[in-house]
């Protein structure tokens, strides 16, 4: 048996990580927009961050690859600032990977957020506290198990992404080739081994994530 | 400090989040829109808001702290606007100084009760606010539930965590929604009382919301009345509630002095009667706010013992009109005061702070002077 190519496991790991981290901070400040102010537009935008969960992900990576590509204003203003293209690198998949995962960290930190009584925030403000500090010191806390269980959700979405990211990232062995798309290829080149380890590894992590995730949620 | 509201509300009724559902009453006066249009002041002190549920307390209190804004009108502390509609102004919720006590308590479950206690007080050393949080909660008597959550402790410590909470951030003023409404009338005489001895150097305007009129006739210097969204009568409990109030009442609340008596002399000119006090021997006359009790008749009289003066010599230029002089029978310590008791045909009961009789040297058998205001005795509907 052949030496096992870790590479791709190693890097969906590292996009997972990377875009569960952009995706908990932007996710639950809009969590916390739609679950605390009343605007114009609210449940649009709900529904808006709720798209990405119930388009396909090659429509989903399609948008992308137009908004972020090289020849689009997007794409180009980012190659300029980074030096180079997003699209067909490991940080395209970070994007796909994040956006397919947004949907779950806003929807379950609305939830969490907007089940924290109001009176608690409202006391931490008459105790002179600013809306900063009141999320940091009420509303989060009380939050916390609902967005920690969106941060696992998200990171094991993030990991098993498959349609966005070979659109964005492409798959291109050694570079954006993550556990996901090679398990495809291992699959097509009848390379039935080596797919089985990685389908065995990806579960395996899923499985224990989802199974934490409703332990935070359920048990209380 | 005094507080001085005047605002306008309208409110759509399913938006109407008066929190008084608890108590299991309706809360619609009306069908469609409440309209809030009150006014009033407070002084330092307690000031009651009494009104049945859905009469618009609620929301008061939470245009003064500046959780709801008013449509229009003024809202003031020593005239400093809070709120003023004409000028544009509104204070946003932490910088209004003002201590909220909610309804439900809103303790924050995920701290402990002297971190709830130190809550408000960023922006100081760790350990100074400590120090502070403990002597706040040991001036509460809550130092042991220091390091219990607010799920941990009962009805009644949770209040006073509840308070030291709000007292400890040195509030300006103080608001208290029913805060008593769901504990035992002796775990709420203890609380009050130690709110009203810890009020005296404070010298907050307390404004306290009750729907129950036995707690706005014991607690209220000043009550206001509440229907329907609007002010319906204000003034003391005495004036406001048509006088008699029950013996029963004076007692749960600490009126200490409760004698029977008869009316022997009347004068609406000078606005008082004089009552004759005796326990059978000894006999002591009092001036009593005029009423329309007849000359022989019965009375029962009672005296807050918190309203009493006590002085070594005789306390001539005063407007204070009942001045008696008997003898020490007994100086007793209570929690946070001193109880002495004065012989004076009958036996007084004066309630003043340990520093005082330390500095005036208060012993038994010694002389002293009771001087109290006319205003300060009520005659209770009830012979004893």
């Amino acid at each position: 048996m052949p030496e096992i190519d870790w590479f791709p496991l190693i890097l969906s790991l590292r996009v997972a990580l990377i875009a569960t981290a952009f995706v908990v901070v932007i996710g639950v400040g809009l969590g916390w927009l739609l679950a605390r102010r009343r605007f114009f537009g609210r449940e649009l935008l709900d529904a808006a961050v709720t798209l990405p969960l119930v388009l396909p992900p090659t429509v989903l990576g399609y948008y992308l690859l137009v908004l972020l590509g090289r020849r689009s204003p997007v794409g180009q203003a980012i190659e300029s600032l980074t030096g180079q293209p997003l699209v067909f690198t490991w940080r395209g998949a970070v994007v796909a990977a994040g956006i397919g995962a947004l949907p779950l960290v806003v929807k379950t930190s609305r939830t969490a957020i907007a089940a924290v009584d109001t009176n608690l925030e409202d006391a931490a403000r008459t105790l002179g506290q600013s809306e900063w500090r009141v999320f940091w010191r009420v509303t989060m806390p009380l939050a916390s198990r609902g967005i920690i269980a969106s941060a696992m959700l998200a990171f094991a979405r993030a990991l098993g992404d498959f349609g966005a990211t070979l659109m964005v990232a492409g798959n291109i062995p050694g570079r954006t080739q993550t556990a996901a798309v090679a398990i495809f290829d291992a699959a097509q080149a009848g390379r039935d081994r080596y797919a089985l380890v990685l389908v065995l590894i990806l579960s395996a992590v899923t499985l224990i994530l989802v199974y934490v995730t409703n332990k935070l949620t359920v048990g209380r | 400090m005094t507080l001085s509201v005047s605002i306008k509300k309208a409110l759509g009724l399913s938006a109407w989040d008066d929190r008084n559902e608890t108590l299991g009453t309706t809360t619609a006066p009306t069908f469609g829109t409440f309209h809030l249009d009150v006014e009033f002041e407070a002084p330092p002190g307690f000031t009651i808001l009494f009104g049945a549920s859905g009469s618009g307390k609620t929301t008061t209190l939470k245009s003064i702290s500046g959780i709801v804004s008013p449509d229009s009108g003024r809202i003031s502390i020593n005239e400093e606007p809070l709120f003023d509609s004409d000028r544009g102004i509104d204070i946003p919720i932490r910088k209004r100084g003002v201590g909220y006590v909610f309804q439900d308590l809103a303790l924050f479950p995920h701290l402990s009760a002297v971190a709830n206690v130190e809550f408000g007080m960023s922006g100081q050393p760790k350990l100074e606010r400590r120090r502070r949080a403990e002597a706040m909660m040991e001036a509460l008597h809550i130092p042991h539930t220091a390091s219990r959550r607010p799920r941990d402790v009962s009805g009644g410590e949770a209040q006073r965590i509840a308070l030291a909470r709000a007292l400890s951030c040195r509030p300006r003023l103080l608001l208290l929604d029913e805060p008593l409404s769901a504990i035992d009338e002796a775990t709420k005489i203890g609380i009050i009382s130690d709110l009203k001895s810890l009020n005296r150097e404070m010298g907050l305007p307390i404004v306290y919301v009750t729907h129950n009129r036995e707690e706005a006739v014991s607690l209220g210097e000043r009550v206001v009345v509440f229907e329907r969204g609007r002010v319906v009568a204000r003034g003391l409990p005495i004036e406001v509630f048509g006088s008699p109030i029950t013996s029963s009442v004076a007692k749960l609340t600490g009126v200490e002095n409760v004698f029977a008596g008869r009316i022997v002399g009347r004068s609406e000119a000078s606005g008082t009667m004089t009552v004759e006090i005796s326990d059978g021997i000894a006999v002591c006359l009092i001036d009593v706010p005029f009423g329309n009790q007849a000359l022989g008749e019965s009375v029962t009289v009672a005296v807050p013992a918190g309203d009493i003066l006590l002085a070594t010599e005789e306390p001539r230029s005063t407007t204070l009109r009942n001045r008696l002089v008997g003898s020490i029978s007994a100086v007793e310590e209570r929690a946070n005061r001193t109880v002495v008791s004065v012989q004076a045909g009958v036996t007084w009961r004066a309630s003043v702070t340990r520093q005082s009789v330390t500095e005036l040297g208060l012993t038994e058998g010694q002389n002293v002077w009771l001087a109290f205001k006319t205003h300060s005795c009520y005659l209770l509907d009830q012979t004893l």
